[in-house]
């Protein structure tokens, strides 16, 4: 019964806090600040013990045992739509607009159970294509449509 | 106040102004009506479009997304029995019954006339009170406005539900460390910039807001498995509404429930940190318990009051968390948090001087709120029956769509892809923490005041020659702080007086 989600929680923001701990270290201190009340450090110190202190107390009483149960969740679903996500925002530059958003969600559609490819193309590339029209007369907020090789 | 309410309505009055509220009541409705997304996700998925505005036009179109949001969430309540945002939970309890029994659009038309005189009365108060707060506040000094962002941050624990005190406060601490990523203000150094050039000018509000809203939403229902066997329901009640009329007996019950609650909304969203669903909880309690016996057996199968108190309150709480916002420049909610980041990205600082300097946006919000829920009422309620057929639009094309619209809306604004890999990052902390049962919106409270914190704290520690006694020598410092511990320690403490309590019970009754 160790592991409860509110531990879990706890334990991942334990880790975190004492990241963010050790990186204050890395913050400059300039030679006139060394008696000053008041330097950057000093948020990020009081900050720090907090977050230690509370995600401690958590780790050791957490108020609900409700323990956190993998099985129930499509895991692999939600890391492929981070990637997918992740790659839309590494082709949107080189591949233009258009291409890469189309691609981005005709992908999504299709990872959600859609199987019909006219309704992916149906209802993904009119889309895209009218709010690229949107943005760019509408609202004059300019993104190169199409891939680096097309462009003039 | 009469120039400032003719202030408000010229510049609320203008076509083009007229037109955005229409747009984001709609937009709004049509957003908070999808179950799992509220007016949070709806109002921050609205800032790309809301920054290329002027900021009375960019905060009136925020406002109305507000509403609409909160207008659909009821309906989504009422429909199919999946309330979009907490303070939409009551409201399923009486509107779902009625909407099983064949009354939909019964319920439908209650929960609009109840929300529209929640808000219309609450805006009526919000105009009064807000004036005067506005100019007692000017009175204030760094010293303490540093008190009081204190005690906003506290508050949070104050008004967290039973074992949530130590999470929400972790939440409001991780925000805060976010809040200091960045160039410090001062001197000019970087922190927790990790070496990484992207990172010097700190984490944009507007990305943390969508990954943690927007983002986690959807990934969260990509993950809990998609069950079509329920949206066919959902389907179905879209598509059967029955008549909107409310009969003359309902309306003598509705109003003295509208009364009560819109007054009892207010307060409660005046207070920092509470909000609408302490509000409607609050509402459907003390009506249940007016009703009386025989009509308080009612509560739960369809009861109009039951249904009336929640939305009104809800509402009316809505309107009140803008005091705070308006007055103090501190947000009473998640919701407000994210609409003081948008008002500080237009360069407008909230507090009280926004009521001298900037008098037609202050008096534009609140002129919009009146506006707002008419055109909820006029034109919202009779486009309801088409505006649901949203319910029946399948999901594995709604989600990816909801995804794009919140990476875009991020990308638009930077236009650096580093922000989309950011973005992706924190939608994957955020579902796994929503996971874990961490409520993110303290989190966003705490991100936004963070800096505002840091800053004030210098200021006075400036003024007082780094001496740190300002904290116990002005009195009106020390009163907010005393009140902020107070809001921090009787929660936590609450359980053992009770636990205590409960032992001399039992040891009296064995004596």
């Amino acid at each position: 019964m160790f592991l409860t989600k509110e531990r879990v929680g706890g334990l991942l923001l334990l880790a975190f806090c004492l990241f963010y701990s050790w990186k204050i270290y890395d913050i400059r201190m300039l030679p006139f600040q060394a008696n000053q009340a008041f330097t950057p450090r000093s948020i990020p110190q009081i900050l720090a013990i907090l977050g230690v202190c509370l995600s401690f107390l958590i780790v050791i009483f957490p108020s609900n045992k409700e323990r956190l149960n993998l099985s129930e969740l499509n895991w692999p679903l939600g890391l492929a739509f981070l990637a997918l996500m992740s790659i839309y925002g590494l082709s949107v530059r080189p591949m233009g607009f258009l291409i890469s958003t189309s691609v981005f969600l005709m992908a999504g559609f299709a990872m959600l159970g859609e199987r019909n490819i006219l309704k992916l193309v149906l209802v993904a590339v009119p889309l895209v294509v009218a709010f690229w029209a949107l943005m760019n007369y509408g609202l004059s907020v300019y993104v190169a449509p199409l891939p680096w090789f097309l462009r003039g | 106040m009469l120039d400032g309410i003719l202030i408000g309505l010229a510049t609320a009055f203008t076509l083009q102004n007229i037109g955005f509220v229409i747009m984001g009541c709609l937009v709004g409705t049509f957003i908070g009506m999808l179950p799992g997304l509220g007016p949070m996700s709806a109002i921050a998925l609205m800032i790309p479009i809301a920054a290329s505005l002027e900021p009375s036009a960019g905060i009136i179109l925020m406002a109305a997304v507000y509403y609409g949001a909160i207008f659909g969430g009821s309906t989504s309540s009422i429909l199919i029995n999946a309330p979009g945002v907490a303070s939409t939970v009551a409201t399923s309890f009486d509107g779902y019954p009625m909407a099983k029994a064949g009354k939909a659009g019964k319920a439908l038309a209650i929960a609009a006339y109840s929300s529209f005189s929640g808000g219309v009365i609450a805006a009526l108060l919000l105009l009064v009170s807000a004036p005067y707060l506005a100019s007692v506040s000017l009175s204030f000094h760094s010293t303490d406005y540093f008190a009081l962002m204190v005690l906003g941050l506290s508050a949070v624990a104050a008004f967290a539900g039973k074992g949530e005190v130590l999470k929400a406060l972790l939440m409001t601490v991780v925000g805060l460390m976010l809040s200091t990523v960045g160039t410090d203000q001062t001197v000019g150094v970087p922190r927790f910039t990790l070496g990484m050039i992207d990172l010097v000018d700190g984490i944009s509000f507007l990305l943390l807001v969508m990954a943690t809203f927007a983002l986690s939403e959807a990934l969260m229902a990509i993950i809990k498995r998609i069950d079509e066997s329920k949206r066919e329901e959902e389907r179905k009640a879209a598509a059967e509404l029955g008549s909107m009329k409310v009969s003359k007996e309902e309306v003598k019950e509705m109003v003295p429930v509208i009364g009560r609650s819109s007054v009892l909304g207010f307060l409660i969203g005046v207070l920092p940190g509470a909000g609408a669903t302490i509000a409607s909880f609050l509402a459907y309690g003390t009506e249940q318990r007016i009703a009386g016996p025989e009509k308080g057996k009612l509560f739960g199968k369809g009861s109009v009051r039951g249904l009336s108190a929640p939305e009104t309150a809800n509402n009316a709480a809505a309107t009140g968390s803008f005091v705070p916002l308006l007055t103090l420049g501190i947000p009473g909610s998640g919701t407000t948090a994210i609409m003081l980041g948008a008002l500080i990205g237009y360069g407008i600082q909230p507090g009280p001087r926004l009521y001298i300097d900037q008098p037609d946006v202050f008096w534009a919000v609140i002129v919009s709120m009146w506006l707002g829920n008419i055109i909820l009422l006029v034109l919202n309620l009779p486009l309801i029956p088409y505006i649901a057929r949203v319910l029946a639009i399948p999901a594995r094309f709604l989600l990816p769509l909801i995804l794009f619209f919140s990476l875009i809306g991020v990308y638009f604004v930077s236009f650096n892809t580093f922000d989309i890999q950011l973005m992706v990052l924190f939608g994957l902390c955020a579902t796994v923490l929503r996971l874990l049962s961490f409520s993110l919106a303290p989190m966003i409270l705490g991100f936004i005041l963070g800096g505002m914190m840091e800053e004030n704290l210098r200021r006075a520690l400036l003024i007082n020659d780094d001496s740190w006694s300002f904290l116990w020598e002005r009195p009106l410092t020390l009163t907010i702080l005393l009140i902020a511990a107070g809001c921090l320690f009787v929660p936590m403490l609450s359980p053992l007086f009770a636990r205590m309590r409960k032992k001399t019970i039992n040891a009296a009754e064995a004596d």
